[in-house]
């Protein structure tokens, strides 16, 4: 037999693990790069449209006959021409393309604009007349909880309900020599990527709707795109442009559904590119959540109990919020081997912004509260937060709050050993707990 | 100015992929034209973060080519197959076995027909840098190109397609008992802070961020993402709010939403460790998400070891912070100086 001389084995690869320089560094480095924004094409009108502004109203009328004398102006088009279901969303279609019976949240869309240039279609969509009917707004976590309240879609404000259970939560309670207990409040992000939201749609002449979007995914786009527009799949082309960052934002539905309708509409290529003031009032943001966590440890150091609510405000759109939340549910221990667990999340409908995918998605939030927790434990114990967590942390062989059993794969000890290795050759030292 | 510094730590792990049933494929085409140059139709979008930079490395290795014989068209519905979305940090985990796949399925086209043009058997040979080799000596025998002709001219195409199902069930509706996803990252940082006691300003001094890649396929691109993870989570601690006044944005604009400037970020040191996973292409996985997480929480710990005081709620505001101290100061709780 001869020596085992594979890669795997000796790590002598030739391409993996080298720093192979990115394609297309350079001339994203040199500026050169065309991002949709840049993009020009022959007969190309320019889209705008007009946000709602308002969280919450009954949509009487819009009227667009003074926007569409407006010179240059191609089309002004509301929820009537949309010829599909105009709807969509990753969890379940409960978001408008454009709004039609109400007005949900200050993001939605009202109309759109196709026009010559970008100066006629902002006049135009400054002509357009709302009488917009104003309900009460579900603006808070008590208020989406209340049951009393309006409900903003069908089915209520609560849009799901998880569980996490494990162990005996009242034997984990029992055992504990210290508990700690609070609330932890997280807030509204933004992605801000550094290319806002864009898209450029042309129907070629096959028939076919070509869109190219800053997306994450364009055969998902595809999948919205056709059943809201009416069009058959095969008849939906996406193409993701040279994107400016996503961060989980352009994950959903964006600029698709809109200039692939302004086109279809006019059968002229249009493009639309947010302002950064748009894109801030628009699409998805980070989940706001409020947490209630009580942990609890053993005078030995080791954990014993999670006791947990996290309710998330997912906007007016559910988008992936059910799963966010699921997730910080399932992530709410941390990294740690915790026998018993009670976790509960609340994902709920609110009249503010559509929260939705966003880096880090649930486990962000859910690491403040955890994190917090464990320093405060460790504390109260008169440990080192770095020893708290290598005693605590999952190991192979142990399992995590799903009670799957971590495996040759089970990082955390390496990550935690390194920063150990780091402070001490750095000389660096925690003031806390005093000595 | 009083200021005090601190030190605090933030771990945690993040299931990689989607979870929940939810699909969670990769897929790719991979072709070689007549002189050797080789194109990946990878499904998966490239967010600058390098996808299709690790897709290449993964082609070369397997194919036994250089990347810069490697073109890859991504995220096309006209042109690319279906490869999911790029979130979740899956990408590198999905993708790179779906394409690992495709390549050493034309890898096995090329040793196939190269034993037949080399009357040599299969196992004696293998691909070195473009050129199918002999076992043992690495004698160059013929080029890569030159079997792909031979595999085009008999009306093969010289092209595999590869996939690879990344898809967990969803874990007990009653219970969320279950293994809820195929792999976690994992990953620790330290932050250090300086609070101004006087105005509650925290300025973030220093960040070591120790992120597992499982094998770090581009050590660059992982230390990019380390980088800007650490920054985002920077961002989210200490600036980044979207006010909403009865349901109206009040921070619609650069100038009342704050993000971090280079004026904001500290020396951030990247410790890229290493536990290799069996499940992902050379024991990678994704580290997207996992370098931004632990930023914000090794903040807050940092706060509470310089003044003692816990701030349980974000951002992390000279306000807040300020009100805070004011507080304790009234129950005679704040360590003076």
């Amino acid at each position: 037999m001869s020596e085992d001389t594979s890669p795997e084995t000796t790590g002598a690869y030739h391409w993996i693990g080298k720093n192979v320089t990115k394609p297309d560094a350079l001339e994203k480095a040199l500026g050169a790069t065309e991002y949709v924004g840049d993009m020009v094409v022959p007969g190309m009108l320019h889209a705008k449209i007009l946000w709602a502004g308002a969280p919450h109203g009954v949509i009487r009328n819009i009227d667009t006959k003074d926007a569409a004398r407006v010179p240059g102006v191609a089309a002004v088009l509301t929820a009537s021409d949309v010829p599909g279901t105009n709807r969509y969303g990753l969890a379940v279609p409960d978001q408008r393309a454009l709004a039609d019976d109400k007005v949900r949240s200050a993001g939605d869309a009202l109309a759109l604009v196709a026009a010559e240039d970008e100066e006629a279609a902002e006049e135009a969509v400054a002509k357009i007349k709302v009488d917009l009917e104003p309900l009460r707004p579900i603006l808070t976590y008590e208020d989406a909880l209340d049951p009393m309240a309006p409900a903003i879609h069908e089915g209520g404000n609560v849009f799901q309900h998880t569980t996490v259970r494990k162990g005996d939560l009242e034997k984990g309670i029992e055992e504990s020599d210290v508990i700690v207990e609070n609330a932890y409040h997280t807030h509204r992000m933004d992605h801000v990527p550094m290319e806002p939201e864009a898209g450029l749609a042309y129907v070629d002449p096959s028939g076919v709707l070509n869109i190219l979007v800053g997306t994450q995914y364009p055969y998902r786009d595809r999948r919205q795109i056709a059943p809201a527009l009416d069009l058959a799949m095969n008849k939906v082309r996406v193409i993701q442009a040279p994107i400016g960052g996503g961060f989980g934002r352009k994950d959903d539905i964006t600029a698709e559904i809109h200039v692939g309708l302004l086109a279809l509409k006019t059968r002229r290529p249009v493009r639309l590119v947010y302002t950064r003031e748009e894109s801030l009032i628009a699409n998805t943001k980070r989940h706001p959540m409020a947490m209630n966590f009580r942990t609890g440890a053993r005078k030995d150091g080791l954990l014993t109990f999670l006791d947990g609510d996290i309710y998330g405000d997912t906007g007016a759109g559910v988008s992936l919020g059910a799963y966010v939340i699921k997730k910080a549910g399932i992530h709410a221990t941390g990294p740690y081997d915790v026998p018993n667990i009670r976790v509960d999340t609340y994902t709920l409908y609110t009249n503010n912004l559509v929260s939705g995918a966003m880096r880090g998605f649930g486990v962000m939030q859910a690491a403040v509260a955890h994190e917090s927790q464990m320093d405060q434990l460790a504390h109260r114990l008169g440990m080192s937060p770095l020893e708290f967590r290598i005693k605590n942390c999952l190991k192979p062989g142990l399992a995590s709050s799903t009670g799957q059993l971590m495996n040759e794969g089970c990082g955390i000890e390496a990550t935690l050993q390194r920063i150990k290795d780091y402070m001490s050759a750095h000389d660096l030292r925690f003031n806390r707990p005093h000595a | 100015m009083a200021t005090r510094k601190g030190l605090g730590i933030g771990s945690m792990y993040y299931g990689i992929g989607y979870g929940f049933s939810r699909a969670d494929i990769g897929s790719a085409e991979i072709e070689m034209a007549e002189d050797g140059t080789t194109t990946v139709y990878s499904g998966a979008c490239d967010m600058g973060q390098g996808v299709m930079t690790v897709v290449t490395q993964v082609a070369a290795e397997e194919l036994g080519i250089e990347p810069d014989q490697i073109r890859v068209v991504a995220a096309d519905t006209g042109s690319t197959p279906d490869a999911g979305p790029t979130s979740g940090s899956r990408a590198t985990f999905v993708q790179g076995v779906a394409v690992q796949n495709a390549a050493q399925e034309l890898r096995g086209q090329i040793l196939d027909m190269a034993s037949r043009m080399l009357e040599c058997p299969k196992e004696n040979l293998h691909v070195r840098r473009g050129e199918v080799c002999e076992t043992g000596t690495d004698r160059p025998l013929v080029s890569v190109g030159k079997v792909a002709h031979q595999l085009h001219f008999h009306g093969r195409r010289a092209a595999a397609w590869g996939w690879h199902d990344n898809t967990t069930q969803d874990v007990d509706p009653e219970t969320s008992q279950g293994d809820a996803y195929a792999t976690y990252g994992w990953a620790t940082q330290l932050a250090e802070v300086e609070v101004d006691t006087e105005t509650g300003r925290i300025r973030l001094t220093k960040l070591v961020s120790a992120t597992d890649a499982g094998k770090a396929i581009n050590p660059v691109a992982v230390e990019g993402q380390i980088e800007g993870g650490a920054t985002m989570g920077l961002g989210y601690a200490l600036y980044e709010q979207h006010i909403l006044e009865n349901g109206v944005p009040r921070t619609a604009s650069l100038a009342f939403y704050l993000v971090p400037t280079s004026m904001d970020v500290p020396d951030i040191e990247c410790e890229i460790v290493e536990v290799p996973d069996p499940r992902g292409p050379f024991g990678a996985k994704g580290v997207a998400e996992p370098a931004t997480i632990p930023t914000t929480p090794a903040i807050l710990n940092a706060i509470y070891d310089a003044i003692g005081i816990r701030i349980t709620e974000t951002p992390i505001t000279p306000e807040r912070v300020f009100f805070a101290i004011q507080e304790a100061r009234a129950r005679g709780e704040f360590e003076e100086d």
